[in-house]
C-alpha cells in the first residue's frame, strides 16, 4: 500500500512534467545518475569532449607539421611519443586528440542538423495530421527505408570531400529517425488533456507545438541524439576510411586507420591507437544513450533499432 | 491466403516509391558534383566535340525533368551507362556490376549465416541465465561488437589471424576458401550483436507468457519447453529484422571489401570514387539500394507468411 502523500507527490510530478522542462531535465538527471551504464558513458563523453576542446592548449606536438624529419618515421611508442609516430613522422597521440575534435564536431553538427529537420517535420506531421501528415510521413518512410550508409556515401561521393559536405551527407541519411520519433510522440501527446486545455485558452498552434508537445519529447530525443552521435561518428570515420570524408592532412580517425593498414606488421600503433580511441568514444555515446533509455522507458529495455 | 496476397501486393506497391527515390538520388548525384554534370560522365581528356555529343545524347541541354525521364528510360532498358575510369574505359557499367555482384552476395550470405548462428544461440543462452555472469559477459560482448566500426574490427582480425598467427590470408584476391573467412567474420560479428540482443529480449518476453507457465506446471522438461515451444515464437521478431540486417550488410560490405581488397561491388565503389568513375559509382549504389529494397520486401513477406497476425495489421 502506497503512502497517500507519496502517491499525490507522484501525481504532482507527472503533472509538472507536462509543463516544466526544468523539472523534467532534473528528473532525467536524477534517474540517470543511478544507472551504471549512464555514468560510465557520461564519463567517457566528458573525457573525450574535454580532450577535443582543450586540444589547442594542451602541450601536444603539431598534428600537421610542415617540416617533417625522416628520422621520426614509424617510431614505436615511447615517453616522448606516447602512441609512437606515423609513416610520415607525425606524433600519433597528438593526431588522435586532434582527430577527436574533428570527429566530435562533425558528429555533433550532423546530429544537430538531423534533429532540427526531424523535429520540425515530425512535429508538423504528427500535430496537423491529414494531408500534411500523409505527405511528410511518406517522405520520412522513404528515407527511413533507404540504407543510411549508402545514402551518406552517395552524397559524400557526389558533393566531394569536405567537412561541411560530410555533415550534410550524414544529416540527409539520419534525419528520418528523429522525424519518426517526433511524429509518433506528437500523435499521442496532442490527444492529452493539457493540450486541449491550452487550445481552449486560445493558444496558437505554434505555441502548443513548441511549448507543450516538444518538451514532452525531450527524454526520447536525448536518448536518440546520444545514440545518433555514436552512429554519426561511425559513419564519419567510415567515410574518411573510404577516402570521401575528412581530407588529409586534417587528422581523422578513419583515415588514420586506412593509412595504418600497410604498416600493420612493422608499426601496428599507427592504426591501433586511433582505432581504440574510436571504439572507446562510440562505446561512450552508446552506453549513455542505451542506459538512459533503460532508465526512462523500461519497456524498451534491450531493444534497439 | 487471400489476405496474404493482398498484403504482398500492398508491400510491393509501397516499395515502388522507394525504388523511384533511389533512382532519383542516383540521378541527383550528377547535379551535386561541382561543375558541369556532363564532365562527371565524360571520359577523361574528351574533346569539346565529344562532350557536346554526350550532352545531347544524355539530354543535358534539356530541362531537368526531361533529363531524369531519359535517365529512367535508359535504366528500364538495362542501360547503366559506360565507365569513364582509365582501366575500364568505355566498358558497360552493367557488365562490370554483374561481374562483381556474385562476390558481394557470397560475402553477405556467409556473413549472414555467421551472424545468425552466433546471435541466436547466444541470445537464448543469455535469456535463460538472465542477470548471471554469463548473461552479463554476452551483453558486454554485444555492446562492444555493436560499437566497433567494421573496418576497425577487420583490421584487428587481420592483425591477429593474418599477421601474427598467419592462419588466414589477409586479402580477398588470393582466392580459395580461406580468403572469405576474415571478411565474412568481420561482416557477421557486428550484426550478431544486434541478433543476440533481439533474440535475448524476445526470449525473455516469450518465457514470461502464460502458455510457458502452463507447460512448466504440467511438468515438461525445461529443455523441451525452451527449444520446442519458446524458441519457435521468440525467433519471429528476429526474422522480421532480416530486412534491416540486409541494409546493415550492404553498408558494411562496402567498407569490409575495401579493408580486405575483396573484389565485390563495395570495392568497385571505392576504387571508382577514387578514379572519378562516376557512372560506375551511380550504377553500384543503385543496384545495392535495389537489393536492400528487395531484401526488405522478402523479409516482410516471410514474416507475414509465418505470422498471420501481421497481414491484418
Amino acid at each position: 500500500m502506497m503512502h497517500p502523500r507519496k502517491s499525490l507527490n507522484d501525481k504532482l510530478k507527472t503533472w509538472q512534467m507536462a509543463g516544466g522542462v526544468k523539472q523534467m531535465i532534473a528528473d532525467i538527471l536524477e534517474r540517470g545518475g543511478r544507472n551504471k551504464m549512464v555514468i560510465i558513458g557520461f564519463s567517457i563523453i566528458i573525457v573525450m569532449v574535454a580532450l577535443a576542446v582543450l586540444a589547442p592548449v594542451l602541450p601536444l606536438a603539431d598534428p600537421t607539421p610542415r617540416q617533417l624529419d625522416p628520422a621520426d618515421q614509424t617510431l614505436s611508442p615511447s615517453s616522448h611519443h606516447w602512441f609512437g609516430t606515423d609513416e610520415l613522422g607525425r606524433d600519433v597521440f597528438s593526431r588522435v586528440i586532434w582527430g577527436a575534435r574533428v570527429s566530435l564536431t562533425v558528429a555533433t553538427m550532423a546530429i544537430l542538423v538531423s534533429l532540427i529537420i526531424g523535429v520540425v517535420l515530425g512535429l508538423t506531421a504528427g500535430y496537423f495530421g491529414g494531408v500534411v501528415d500523409y505527405i511528410i510521413a511518406g517522405t520520412i518512410d522513404l528515407f527511413w527505408t533507404f540504407p543510411a550508409f549508402l545514402l551518406a556515401l552517395a552524397f559524400a561521393a557526389a558533393l566531394g570531400p569536405s567537412l561541411s559536405n560530410v555533415i550534410l551527407a550524414i544529416s540527409i541519411s539520419y534525419w528520418a529517425g528523429f522525424a519518426r520519433l517526433m511524429r509518433g510522440q506528437a500523435l499521442t501527446v496532442r490527444e492529452r488533456l493539457f493540450v486541449e486545455a491550452s487550445r481552449a485558452l486560445g493558444a496558437k498552434n505554434g505555441r502548443i507545438m513548441f511549448t507543450h508537445i516538444l518538451p514532452n519529447c525531450i527524454a526520447p530525443l536525448i536518448v536518440w541524439a546520444s545514440v545518433g552521435v555514436a552512429d554519426a561518428i561511425t559513419i564519419e570515420s567510415s567515410l574518411s576510411f573510404l577516402g570521401v570524408g575528412t581530407q588529409p592532412p586534417t587528422p581523422s580517425w578513419g583515415y588514420m586507420l586506412y593509412r595504418g593498414i600497410p604498416y600493420l606488421e612493422e608499426a601496428p600503433w599507427i592504426a591501433t591507437f586511433p582505432g581504440m580511441i574510436l571504439l572507446f568514444t562510440i562505446l561512450g555515446f552508446n552506453l549513455f544513450g542505451d542506459g538512459l533509455r533503460d532508465v526512462l522507458d523500461p519497456r524498451m529495455k534491450g531493444l534497439r533499432r | 491466403m487471400a489476405d496474404l496476397v493482398a498484403y504482398v501486393i500492398r508491400k510491393i506497391l509501397l516499395a515502388i516509391p522507394v525504388i523511384i527515390l533511389a533512382t532519383f538520388i542516383v540521378f541527383l548525384m550528377l547535379y551535386l558534383t561541382p561543375g558541369d554534370p556532363v564532365i562527371a560522365i565524360a571520359p577523361p581528356h574528351a574533346s569539346v566535340d565529344e562532350i557536346q555529343k554526350l550532352r545531347v545524347k544524355y539530354g543535358f541541354d534539356q530541362p531537368f525533368i526531361v533529363q531524369y525521364g531519359k535517365f529512367l528510360w535508359r535504366l528500364m532498358h538495362g542501360d547503366l551507362g559506360t565507365s569513364v575510369g582509365r582501366a575500364t574505359l568505355n566498358l558497360n557499367v552493367g557488365d562490370l556490376i554483374v561481374q562483381r555482384l556474385p562476390r558481394t552476395l557470397e560475402l553477405m550470405a556467409i556473413g549472414l549465416a555467421i551472424s545468425y548462428s552466433l546471435g541466436i544461440p547466444l541470445g537464448i543462452f543469455s535469456a535463460r541465465r538472465q542477470n548471471s555472469w554469463g548473461d552479463r559477459s554476452v551483453m558486454v560482448f554485444t555492446l562492444v561488437a555493436y560499437a566497433m566500426p567494421s573496418f576497425w574490427l577487420g583490421i584487428l582480425l587481420m592483425l591477429l589471424f593474418a599477421v601474427y598467427l598467419g592462419w588466414l590470408p589477409a586479402e580477398g584476391t588470393v582466392g580459395g576458401y580461406g580468403s572469405i573467412a576474415l571478411p565474412a567474420i568481420t561482416l557477421g560479428v557486428g550484426n550478431a550483436a544486434l541478433t543476440t540482443r533481439m533474440m535475448r529480449s524476445s526470449m525473455l518476453e516469450v518465457t514470461r507468457q502464460d502458455y510457458i507457465t502452463q507447460l512448466r506446471s504440467r511438468g515438461l522438461p525445461e529443455r523441451e519447453i525452451i527449444y520446442k515451444h519458446a524458441v519457435k515464437n521468440a525467433i519471429l521478431p528476429v526474422i522480421t529484422v532480416i530486412g534491416l540486417d540486409i541494409g546493415w550488410f550492404v553498408g558494411g560490405a562496402v567498407v569490409v571489401e575495401t579493408v580486405f581488397a575483396w573484389p565485390g561491388l563495395g570495392m568497385l565503389i571505392t576504387t571508382s570514387i577514387s578514379n572519378h568513375d562516376f557512372p560506375v559509382v551511380q550504377g553500384c549504389i543503385l543496384i545495392l539500394a535495389l537489393f536492400v529494397v528487395f531484401g526488405n520486401l522478402m523479409a516482410d513477406i516471410l514474416y507475414a507468411y509465418v505470422d498471420p497476425r501481421v497481414r491484418l495489421g
